[in-house]
């Protein structure tokens, strides 16, 4: 038996060595012509731009794959894409695009003013029931003019237009009634094309020769590798697998921080961590107690805490939206007074005994965390809460539902602060799954969708911050740092607060 | 002979199929959160009306046994309906994923299984001397590592010592031998420790019950060598729970091979399951349960058979 | 033959029984209250203060260790102690009966085995909600069927050989020959299977966790902690750590134990 054991030992040894050379020219291939290889955490659930709404699938196809006819730069401002240029009509109820020429699909098709409306069309169609639609509310009738120009007519005038048109990705006419092929398949405009799909493998790219402006993109093209645990993204990045890791908590970052050979970035996040209050039930139907809960807890703790100090403590905007937020300082709430805080709890007539439940998303280790923390703080003024940490499919559900007493959760914001705040406080807003209905706040966004002199928006979104921050049914927390990391010699690569890869575009590896 | 002992295996086999189909459509339903408002995801804009009708487009809204009866009748038919979310066939999508799982448990196995044997009969042989104790206590804490967190080690410690070996994600071995194995190794080390433990420990265990036997006495008293009397006698009678074993370890495999895929990154059944759970992607989870536990049924059918062979005294 | 003059069985019994007793003594000799955070102590190394150190919510984890290993030793002897029940009772029945009742109790038995564990526990745990109780009933269930299963092979050879068959042939009654033939013969399979499985069930236990399905914060578990450090593994790695040293040692000791009390116990064994 020694022997065979001798044997079996230098056999392993043979093929470890021979393992090991091959890794090592596999790495070095990798710096030349193929595509960039990056690591992010799960499986898209689709790549239907109308179908799925979901950050890593949005990350995958937007901005990358497709674009839509307007783009957010990375200081979140409306730039033209797919249209050069845009006129609106004095009333505010049309607007006309004019759209670049010499634009083709993957396919090879050319882009026309068809494929525009045939794709809004799609958005709006029942048969495809796109979470899209709502962003196109306004719209009532959008038409080719001729080959490069569109109209769209609408019911009501819509600040928010521009930006909506943003996240809608102009897709082929053929696909208009065509359920299923973009999800497996996808078809746009964009400087990479759709290669190959391996489930829970990779998803890949490739540089789209004939992309509108020349000499970009300079990859060769996207490599989305599926590595659901962190570790070993951040492995992969230090032993030059993966060149990008394109969203990193906080823990990770400050473990690669400093690491040779690795370029850290960062922004801050335009959706924040929230604590969301059923403002249907007891006890949260009482703005006083909503408002002690903004007393109770201590943000800057919070963020020390489980963010690592990395982010700020939120309002209802964010602050990255320079134009709109109020800074926090104006929020008498946030003011960390767990005394007042017992003292509106006492006004309200709250009765110490009941037991709430708070659900938490559990996806996130820093939401798990925070809601630890929440737990205790609230446990300081008197209000018993347990945690219910729940997976994606299960909390969506209870989320969906109105069926929680708190929850902790992400919650994504938008370009124009009327996406985030209407459908999350209107009382017929899409996800005000709070049920929170106030006469006021209704009408304030209902008339700052309509207006359309920026100062006199500002006027009205100043107001709501205000009164939304300290009585409304979400206790914001944090926005938090979004750490982005890439190989050192990767440039060009920026990271976005709405988390797109757009900027992928522009990157390219300099020697 | 094998006649009278294959049917009713087959009649079984069919039995189980049909339980393990009602189950597995049963379960994935029960679980609260429905695939309609997940694909739609936590922060999209939907209304009641949306949700309705992306319900209907996919079958949701019909009652349970109709839903039930169209799957099974469909599958009979060799149709196992297209995942939910990408819209491609499920057979396509665990072919596309099968590979993996199959490579990394058959190295797993082949690992665990071949080192154990050697191992256990070493165990046996020097029972309660210094290699003895050693090994037990080096195979229970093999046994007792979790698999996970082995990996994550496992991975940490590769990319500290062997830079640029710790590769991630899978390529198929065709396509490029060395770096197949190059990905495999780790997972495949990660997997097998367990089995690699459990199983010497087994062989021991079973060596030393039967050295305790009458006919090993007698052919020691007739003089036969020590060597012949181990690995003829003993190990062959170990071989019975060994193979037992080795059916149970197939099912621990693929559970173990959840958690090992998730670490190291390739895409396998596990993950397919695990993903198509939380996706609740019903026709993927349904065929790929339904696949992956005919397979091991039909697996341990095997093995009875075998069992029955190496011991004639359960032939009837 | 004295119990206690084999080292091994000497050592996993005393260390069994450390563990047992450090569980149920935990309230009286945990330093700190496992739920209390302290964020500005937070992922500390051990020290004076904290032996053992601090988790990423500053919560001392020598004290969450103890209350851990008191949770994880509860869930898993009761999931144990159910499916050795259930399971061994359908195997050795299955054994003894023959006919129908073997036929039908193997193939139900063969439906919950053919499921992947994790699938299974993951099934279970949603339907009931994640918590800790969940957990318990999950394992108990995957291990039914192995009980049943491995106790049926050594049952059928027994129940084949001569003296058992002779022993029915003269009229003994089924409870006779199961405490006198069955259950001895059996002892020495039940035993090591009961230790491999209680070590493998906190492994799943951990497992579990480890996805989210098992005991929930913050309530203090040995599987979340394992679970929760490996996130800071690379800024603290001493929770990760000594969870995962409190989890082998625990699962050590069990399967040590029933190891080492085989190799004594059971009569036909070779005699060193």
């Amino acid at each position: 038996m020694p022997v065979n054991l001798r044997c079996a030992a230098l056999i392993a040894f043979a093929v470890l060595a021979l393992v090991h050379a091959e890794a090592k020219t596999a790495i070095a291939e990798e710096a030349s012509g193929t595509p960039l290889p990056i690591a992010i955490d799960s499986s898209p659930a689709g790549l239907d731009p109308h179908i799925v709404t979901a950050f890593n699938s949005v990350a995958i196809v937007s901005g990358t794959i497709y674009e839509g006819l307007t783009a957010i730069d990375n200081d979140l401002q409306v730039v033209p894409s797919l249209a050069e240029s845009w006129s609106i009509s004095s009333d505010k109820l049309s607007y006309t695009f004019k759209l670049r020429s010499g634009v083709t699909f993957h396919d090879g098709t050319p882009m026309t003013a068809e494929d525009v409306v045939s794709s809004l069309r799609r958005v709006q169609s029942k048969e495809i029931a796109s979470p899209l639609a709502s962003r196109l509310i306004a719209v009532s009738e959008v038409d080719a003019l001729d080959p490069l120009n569109v109209e769209l007519k609408l019911k009501e005038p819509s600040a928010p237009l521009l930006a909506a048109l943003a996240g809608i990705a102009i897709v082929p006419r053929s696909m208009e009634a065509n359920k299923d092929a973009l999800q497996k398949s996808p078809i746009g405009t964009g400087p990479f094309r759709f290669d190959a799909w391996q489930p829970n493998g990779f998803i890949l790219l490739s540089r789209n020769p004939h992309y509108r402006e020349p000499g970009r993109p300079k990859l060769a093209g996207l490599k989305f590798n599926i590595v659901p645990e962190a570790a070993t993204r951040a492995v992969g990045l230090e032993s030059g697998q993966y060149a990008l890791l394109p969203q990193l908590d906080a823990a990770t970052a400050l473990e690669l921080k400093g690491k040779p050979g690795i370029s850290l970035s960062q922004t801050l996040e335009l959706s924040n961590i929230v604590i969301g209050l059923n403002a249907a039930r007891a006890p949260f139907n009482d703005a006083r107690v909503r408002e002690a809960i903004n007393y109770a807890l201590d943000r800057q703790a919070i963020i020390d805490a489980a963010l690592f100090g990395a982010g700020v403590p939120a309002g209802p905007l964010s602050p990255v939206l320079k134009a709109w937020a109020l800074p926090v300082s104006d929020f008498p709430c946030y003011h960390h007074d767990p005394q007042k805080a017992r003292a509106l709890l006492q006004q309200a007539g709250f009765a110490q005994k009941t037991k709430l439940v708070l659900r938490v998303l559990a996806s996130r280790q820093d939401i798990k965390d925070i809601a630890q923390i929440v737990q205790a703080e609230l446990a300081e003024v008197g209000i018993d809460v347990e945690l219910a940490n729940e997976e994606t499919g299960q909390f969506v559900q209870n989320w969906r539902n109105g069926n929680f007493d708190l929850f902790a959760s992400a919650n994504a914001g938008g370009a124009d602060p009327d996406e985030f705040l209407y459908r999350a406080f209107h009382s017929g807003g899409s996800t005000n799954v709070f049920k929170y209905s106030d006469g006021d706040v209704d009408r304030d966004l209902d008339e700052a969708r309509r207006l359309s002199d920026p100062a006199g928006r500002k006027a009205i979104y100043d107001r709501l911050q205000m009164k939304l921050a300290c009585l409304g049914p979400i206790a914001a927390i944090a926005y938090g740092t979004l750490f982005s990391a890439a190989r050192a010699d990767l440039k060009g690569y920026e990271v976005m607060p709405n988390r797109s890869l757009a900027s992928l575009r522009e990157a390219s590896f300099s020697p | 002979m094998l006649k009278h002992l294959l049917l009713p295996r087959l009649l079984d086999l069919v039995i189980v199929a049909f339980g393990v189909s009602v189950i597995a459509f049963l379960m994935i339903r029960m679980i609260p959160g429905d695939a309609v408002a997940l694909m739609l995801g936590a922060n999209s804009e939907v209304t009641p009306q949306a949700l309705a009708e992306l319900r209907n487009r996919i079958g949701l809204d019909q009652p349970l046994l109709s839903q039930y009866l169209r799957w099974a009748s469909a599958a009979l038919h060799g149709d196992l309906g297209t995942s939910l979310w990408t819209g491609r066939p499920v057979v396509e999508e665990i072919l596309a994923n099968i590979w993996p799982t199959l490579e990394l448990t058959f190295l797993a196995l082949v690992i665990g299984a071949g080192l154990a044997v050697p191992l256990g009969c070493l165990m046996a042989r020097r029972r309660g001397r210094g290699a003895d104790m050693a090994l037990r206590v080096v195979t229970v804490l093999g046994l007792t590592m979790p698999s996970f967190w082995l990996g994550i080690v496992l991975i940490l410690l590769a990319s500290r010592l062997l830079p640029g070996f710790a590769s991630l994600g899978y390529v198929p071995f065709v396509e490029n031998p060395f770096g197949n194995l190059a990905r495999m190794t780790l997972p495949a080390l990660a997997l097998a420790l367990p089995i690699l433990a459990g199983l010497s420990r087994l062989i021991r265990s079973a060596m030393l019950n039967s050295l305790g036997q009458d006919y090993i006495r007698t052919a020691r008293a007739k003089g036969a060598p020590e060597r012949v009397i181990l690995y003829k006698h003993a190990l062959r009678n170990a071989l019975i729970p060994f193979v037992t074993h080795l059916g149970i370890t197939a099912g621990y495999l693929l559970g173990g091979a959840i958690v090992v895929e998730e670490v190291f990154a390739i895409p396998g059944l596990g993950r397919l399951i695990l993903g198509g759970v939380s996706e609740r992607n019903y026709p993927l989870v349904q065929a790929t349960i339904l696949m992956v536990t005919i397979g091991f049924v039909v697996l341990n059918f095997a093995i009875d058979v075998i069992y029955g062979l190496i011991d004639p005294r359960l032939r009837h | 033959m004295k119990l206690f003059d084999d080292r091994v069985l000497t050592f996993a019994a005393f260390l069994v029984a450390a563990e047992i007793a450090l569980a149920l003594c935990a309230p009286a000799i945990a330093p700190y209250d496992p739920l209390a955070q302290s964020i500005a102590a937070r992922l500390k190394g051990p020290s004076a203060a904290h032996l053992l150190g601090t988790d990423q919510l500053g919560r001392d984890v020598l004290a969450r260790i103890l209350f851990g290993m008191r949770a994880t030793l509860l869930d898993c002897v009761l999931a144990v102690g159910f499916a050795l029940g259930v399971g061994g009772a359908i195997g050795i029945g299955a054994a003894f009966f023959r006919s129908w009742f073997e036929r039908l109790a193997m193939r139900i038995m063969d439906v919950i085995f053919a499921f992947p564990v994790m699938l299974l526990a993951i099934g279970v745990i949603a339907m009931l909600g994640p918590r800790a109780s969940s957990a318990t009933l999950a394992i108990a269930i995957i291990y039914t069927p192995i009980f049943a299963r491995l106790l049926r092979g050594p049952a059928l050879v027994v129940c084949e050989a001569e003296y058992v068959t002779a022993a029915r042939a003269i009229g003994a009654s089924g409870w006779a020959i199961v405490i006198r033939h069955l259950l001895p013969n059996l002892a020495s399979v039940i035993l090591v299977q009961t230790s491999l499985a209680l070590s493998s069930a906190i492994l799943v236990e951990a497992s579990l966790s480890f996805l989210g399905l098992g005991a929930q914060p913050p309530m203090p578990s040995l599987g979340l902690m394992l679970a929760e450090g490996r996130n800071f593994l690379m800024l603290s790695p001493w929770s990760a750590v000594f969870a995962g040293s409190a989890i082998l040692l625990i699962a050590f000791g069990f399967n040590l134990l029933g190891d080492a009390l085989r190799d004594k116990l059971d009569p036909r064994l070779a005699k060193a």
